[in-house]
């Protein structure tokens, strides 16, 4: 049964209006694999899945499916069929329980004469969670009072059953923490094993070489090669991805190449005796030119660092202060000189539904007003076009939506809002996540460039590769508290640091 | 760069884009143009100077309105108390204009309590977390009782300008130049001005937009108090029109501003497809149909069927519809 096709697509093309996002693939997949599909933002690596999973039709192309021709019309179909995709963006009822998100659209199990019998809902839910062997979310927890990493896992359960033939896990490790993806890892192995397919969409190099057994690399709607599990163990593998990726040479410089910790003596942001919610009595000092990294396990409380040096979190002792001043809100800490790129980008660094010109200059808009409340247009216009340049941010003009963009193109939106403001502290959260490695690199030219142009950084992540390759001194916590703070060394390896975050 | 162009190019994109205001703009030429060519084959015209004043007459309390309130939808909120406060500040402005001799001091007085009500109805859902029609519609309970103890204390169903008279009120070309100036002023604060792009950024994305450094309870109190002062405009007119007021002036008004504006193709959730262009087109459609129906011989409640239609088929078409998913 291994080595058996399990499905097929021919002469595959999409076209959205002149814009073609996939050029007639071919793509076999077969049973007992773990296929990595991998290629930058725009590439056409979720497009392939996201039509074999019915969730949107093909231009061109023919498709077949344990054998037969496949032409799924929605997503429900294909996952009845045993194609489930779980996608990036979390897709989870809110309001109900996990129990509800389990069996959405299923409840006539449970039901007779139209009534829903919950106590036998919760059961199944519990049964099923167990089987996953996902121990600390429950089936009457409320959906809203699980963290986002969570709520991803309980999407996973909703998606994958045993008549699952091909899940498509499509850039769910990034949402995911460590624990959470140690039981997706468990769970891909355990199908291919069983003789079903699993295809991974993935930025995450490291991940898709330590994961899969075939690798497909996909540019600009073609596919440029595949990769056997012996050509992903060559010792130049990873070169030889970047390079059929972006299709040149990537410069060999990607993060710090230096290892001066050196800055400057003066402070930028003070955080002294801090304490709110689960963080005890937190102390930091940043100083200008130096960039401070968080790591640690999501809920470790260091996205919550970020939030309080901003003044998004309400203290119950203890001070933030910049330049001598007082922080207590994020207005304060705008007027202040500090900018702050949230996490979550589309919900709260941007605003989608409006332009990118809109969004740079909304932090600026005070500098910009003149007499009488006057914002000039064509000032606006300079500033945002300023950053469009400076971050070669890919749009017709900044009149265009940012949700038109790309995932990278609206991480450099968000980057260039303080940019334009000109802020001297920049905390940002997670910075890079869902970026693909050509604008990677051209961030961390940046923020090396920001650090030379003396401002301050803290920098909040989940990957310790950019904590080593960028920060000054990283800090690790665990459970609310800082367990050890390293100094940028070239001996720093992960593993080092991993023994602190767990 | 596939993903960019692929949502703005063609025909479909620009639909998707301006649907809204395509719609409406539409929605509006076609009636000018239907009335034009209908009206005058039952031997009337809507081109008729009378029926253009009638036009002015009608329209312009509801432009007024809704003018003003631009900046409250932009927000993606609304306020349901407007109706009411109409009534009352007509009731004022009469009392106090037949007491003093004036029309001053009651449009000051209303100024005052517009303020007022605009704070609490902007700073309300911020700081007691509520949804904000929820404490503009206990606004509208309270200045019902308010208008019913007062009318029964009157002893009347209403109140007329006897002290002096206001002729300039029903000059049509007063009514357009007030209307004008309004226009120009909400436009300018609207959009060249910070109280506009901090409104339309709030209604689009209030956690971006307060993590960018707008005071949400500030802009949201500054949009309910810009709509208050054009409501006591509006008032203003609206007593003018007969120089009196009563118990029931102004019942119902802000549904009509509802309408008006989604007419006028302004998302009921805000952001930054919101203009002041929606209220002049929204108003401008709804007085026509007004004026028009009755000349093609429709009844007057009929005419209500008819805007029902109209705006069943508006809201079809603009309501946002989920957008397919792009590659990645």
């Amino acid at each position: 049964m291994v080595n058996e096709v399990l499905f097929e697509a021919r002469n595959m093309h999409k076209a959205f209006g002149p814009t073609i996002a996939l050029k007639d693939v071919d793509f076999t997949l077969r049973r007992g694999e773990i296929r990595g599909l991998i290629g930058e933002n725009g590439s056409g690596k979720s497009t392939i899945m996201s039509i074999a999973s019915g969730m949107q039709p093909a231009t061109s192309g023919e498709m077949t499916y344990m054998g037969k021709p496949w032409q799924p019309h929605n997503m429900i179909e294909s996952q009845h069929a045993g194609i489930s995709m779980i996608l990036q963006e979390a897709n989870t009822i809110s309001g109900v329980t996990v129990a509800q998100n389990l069996f959405a659209g299923r409840e006539a199990e449970f039901s007779k004469f139209g009534v829903i019998n919950m106590f036998k809902m919760y059961r199944a839910a519990e049964e099923m969670l167990r089987k996953f062997g996902i121990t600390h979310i429950h089936a009457r927890d409320q959906i809203d009072s699980l963290t986002f990493e969570d709520r991803k896992l309980t999407e996973i359960v909703r998606c994958v059953d045993d008549d699952t033939q091909i899940l498509v896990v499509d850039e769910t490790t990034t949402a995911l923490s460590l624990e959470g993806r140690e039981i997706l890892y468990k769970l891909v192995h355990k199908m291919a094993d069983e003789g079903k397919a699993v295809v991974f969409i993935s930025h995450d190099m490291d991940e898709i070489l330590e994961q899969c057994t075939d690798l497909t690399v996909l540019r600009d709607g073609d596919i440029i090669g595949h990769l056997t599990r012996e050509e992903m163990d060559a010792p130049d593998a990873v070169q030889r991805i970047r390079y059929m990726m972006v299709g040149r040479e990537i410069g060999g410089k990607y993060y710090r190449e230096d290892y001066d910790s050196s800055h400057s003596d003066e402070i930028a942001l003070q955080m002294d005796h801090i304490s709110f919610g689960p963080i005890r009595d937190f102390s930091l000092t940043l100083h200008k030119g130096e960039i401070v990294g968080f790591g640690g396990l999501s809920g470790c409380g260091m996205h919550e660092i970020g939030r309080a040096a901003y003044g998004l979190e309400k203290l119950e002792a203890g001070s933030v202060t910049c330049n001598g001043k007082k922080i207590t809100d994020c207005l304060t800490a705008i007027q202040h000189g500090i900018g702050y790129i949230s996490k979550n980008r589309d919900s709260e660094s941007l605003i989608l539904d409006a332009a990118i010109q809109e969004n740079i200059v909304l932090p600026s808009l005070t500098a910009l007003t003149g007499p009488a409340g006057f914002i000039s247009p064509a000032s606006e216009k300079k500033l945002s076009d300023g950053q469009i340049d400076a971050f070669r941010i890919k749009c017709g003009t900044g009149k265009q939506y940012v949700n038109t963009l790309s995932g990278g193109n609206k991480q450099k939106v968000s980057f260039g809002k303080w940019m334009a403001k000109g802020s001297e502290v920049v905390i940002m959260d997670c910075p890079t996540r869902g970026v693909d490695i050509g604008v990677k690199q051209a961030m961390y030219a940046l923020i090396e460039q920001m650090k030379k142009d003396g401002k301050a950084i803290l920098m909040i992540s989940e990957e310790l590769s950019e904590l080593i390759g960028m920060a000054d001194r990283i800090i690790i916590m665990k459970d609310f508290e800082v367990t050890k703070e390293f100094t940028r060394s070239a001996d720093l390896k992960q593993t080092d640091i991993i023994e602190y975050m767990i | 760069m596939s993903e960019e162009t692929k949502n703005n190019s063609g025909l479909i994109g620009w639909m998707k884009k301006n649907g809204a205001q395509a719609a409406a703009y539409s929605g509006l030429i076609l009636c000018v143009v239907f009335f034009s060519i209908v009206t005058p084959l039952t031997g009337e015209s809507i081109w008729l100077p009378a029926k253009l004043e009638a036009l002015v007459r009608n329209v312009i309390v509801l432009a007024l309105m809704s003018v003003g309130a631009v900046f409250v939808y932009s927000l993606g909120a609304m306020d349901i108390s407007i109706g009411k406060q109409v009534g009352l500040y007509a009731t004022l402005i009469v009392v106090v204009g037949n007491a003093t001799g004036s029309l001053l001091w009651g449009i000051l007085l209303s100024l005052v309590i517009s303020v007022i009500i605009g704070c609490i109805n902007g700073a309300a859902g911020e700081v007691l977390h509520i949804h904000p029609v929820v404490s503009s519609l206990v606004f509208m309970m309270v200045l019902t009782g308010v208008s019913s103890v007062t009318y029964n204390a009157i002893g009347s169903r209403n109140v007329a300008l006897s002290a002096f008279k206001v002729g300039l009120l029903k000059e049509p070309w007063f009514m357009l130049l007030v209307l004008a100036i309004e226009v120009l002023v909400v436009s300018y604060l609207f959009n060249f001005t910070k109280l506009g792009k901090n409104a339309r950024a709030i209604g689009a994305n209030s956690v971006s937009a307060q993590q960018s450094g707008i005071s949400l309870v500030k802009y949201k109190m500054i949009a309910y108090v810009i709509m208050g002062i054009c409501v006591v405009v509006a008032s203003l007119f609206q007593m003018g029109y007969t120089a009196s007021a009563s118990d029931s002036t102004g019942t119902g008004f802000e549904m009509n501003v509802m309408v008006a504006l989604i007419l006028g193709g302004m998302p009921l959730n805000g952001g930054m497809r919101s203009k002041v262009s929606c209220a002049l087109i929204g108003s401008f459609t709804y007085a026509l149909l007004d004026v028009g129906l009755p000349m093609l011989g429709v009844q007057p409640n009929q005419v209500f069927v008819i805007k029902a239609i109209l705006f069943l088929v508006v809201v079809v078409l603009t309501c946002r519809k989920k957008s397919g998913t792009l590659p990645r």
